[in-house]
């Protein structure tokens, strides 16, 4: 048996398979699209629920309130849109990947304590939601196939994205990081 | 000579006023006159009662993004989308805290001037509140058809031109039907002085006119945006054409005059077609400025 034969075929096809996967991931369906808004909300109100538990800066509390509060909302007109038009949501590489990095960053933060807890977590959420910003202005609104999720995309989801950002920007200047 | 001395008779026999009477008439007159104009000023210049606006917030938008009020007003926000808000003043003047979905926050805005505001966990979001000062002056034109009276009539100097174009309005609208009422009576009853009156009111509507249309322009250059484009359109245009018919109209009419003649039917016809337009013009008028 040709072992360096064998097992270069494999990668081979091992690496069409994930390229062609992340090719596909370039142009999500509204499943996909959906699974990966949902994905979005429920990682931030993960993890600015174990901010609220161990921050004790008010600004802070105030902003990680809003996150949960706004992004329950944002997930449960989602899901109810998502009903309405019939879409059933999809997992995907680029969800699957969201999650990953949350788990990671969730494990990071539960390890600090204090200022320092303080400026990671908005640090990251300013990171966060830019990077949300990104996808769902370059690709998930683009792509959006069904009018409707379109439109909630656009004129409900984005510009609460964009206030969050700004939001998070604001506290993150008043913590002098 | 003899006939100055059979005038002189003559004359003695005529009934005459004494001075002092005709010296009262005419200040009775005066007085009333001024009563009147000074009753007409202070009805003109009373400052507005109090209204309520109306804000409303959904899918992460203050509707109006810009809103002009009075010193006084009630500013009532409410909240029909589905995420908490708040009112926060720029200058830090008011916050209203989280309104809530299904919720108002009402407030009476206190000073003049733009106030900026923003809603704090969504900074995005941004509009302004442009405070008039109290009583008439500044780009609201329109009084609201529900408000109360205040009770108190306040005089005050005319200013602003939303109180100029009613004032000169009414001389507009008044003059020119008349005249035309004064020409028809005339032929009914065979007076000169119907017709004398014919002539003046049509000189005068003549003269006046001009700075009516004047202070209509003057006060669309303030208000402009505020007023329905379509009815502003014919209203501005239609009125200026007018001030030319009235010009057109009082030369008409003096030449009759000047020959002491009797206005002809074409004369009273053309009168007619003007106070028809006036009707109509008064009517887009009474239609901005009541909101009918």
């Amino acid at each position: 048996m040709n072992y360096p034969k064998i097992l270069t075929v494999v990668l081979a096809v091992t690496a069409s398979l994930a390229i062609v996967t992340t090719a596909h991931a370039q142009a999500p369906s509204d499943p996909q699209i959906v699974g990966i808004v949902q994905a979005a909300n429920r990682i931030d109100i993960n993890t600015s629920t174990i901010a609220l538990s161990k921050t004790t800066n008010s600004q802070v509390k105030e902003f990680a309130n809003q996150m949960v509060t706004d992004h329950t909302t944002l997930e449960k007109a989602v899901s109810d849109l998502a009903k309405k038009e019939h879409i059933t949501p999809e997992t995907s590489a680029t969800s699957n990947q969201l999650n990953r990095q949350a788990t990671a960053e969730d494990k990071k933060l539960r390890s600090l304590s204090g200022a320092a807890f303080d400026r990671e977590y908005i640090s990251h959420e300013v990171a966060f939601h830019q990077a949300v910003i990104q996808a769902a202005t370059t690709t998930l609104i683009p792509n959006a196939k069904n009018a409707e999720l379109k439109s909630a995309l656009q004129n409900t989801a984005a510009p609460l994205l964009q206030g969050h950002l700004q939001h998070a920007q604001q506290v993150e200047k008043s913590l002098g990081s | 000579m003899a006939q100055g001395h059979e005038d002189a008779e003559r004359s003695d026999r005529l009934p005459v006023c004494p001075l002092s009477w005709v010296r009262l008439h005419r200040a009775c007159l005066l007085i009333l006159t001024i009563l009147i104009l000074a009753l007409q000023f202070a009805v003109q210049s009373a400052p507005a009662a109090n209204s309520h606006h109306v804000v409303v917030i959904n899918q992460l938008r203050y509707q109006p993004p810009s809103l002009t009020v009075r010193v006084g007003d009630e500013i009532e926000w409410k909240n029909e989308g589905i995420f908490s808000h708040t009112v926060t003043a720029n200058d830090g003047s008011f916050d209203s805290g989280l309104i809530d979905p299904g919720h108002s926050w009402q407030m009476t805005i206190k000073k003049t001037g733009t106030i900026a505001y923003h809603c704090r966990p969504h900074p995005n979001m941004t509009a302004e509140l442009i405070v008039q000062g109290p009583g008439g002056q500044g780009t609201q034109p329109q009084p609201r058809p529900t408000q109360e009276a205040r009770g108190l009539l306040h005089w005050r100097i005319p200013k602003s031109p939303e109180q100029f174009h009613p004032i000169l309005v009414n001389f507009t609208v008044a003059l020119v039907p008349l005249a035309l009422l004064g020409d028809v009576l005339g032929r009914i009853f065979r007076r000169a002085a119907f017709y004398a009156a014919g002539f003046w009111m049509v000189l005068y509507a003549a003269v006046i006119t001009p700075f009516t249309a004047a202070a209509g322009w003057w006060w669309k250059s303030q208000v402009g945006h505020n007023v329905p484009a379509q009815i502003i359109a014919v209203h501005q245009w239609l009125g200026t054409s007018i001030v030319v018919l009235f010009v057109i109209l009082a030369i008409w009419r003096g030449r009759i005059y000047k020959r002491d003649a009797t206005p002809s039917w074409s004369y009273l016809g053309y009168a007619l077609l003007v106070v028809v337009a006036l009707v109509y013009q008064g009517s887009l008028g009474g239609a901005m400025a009541f909101g009918l």
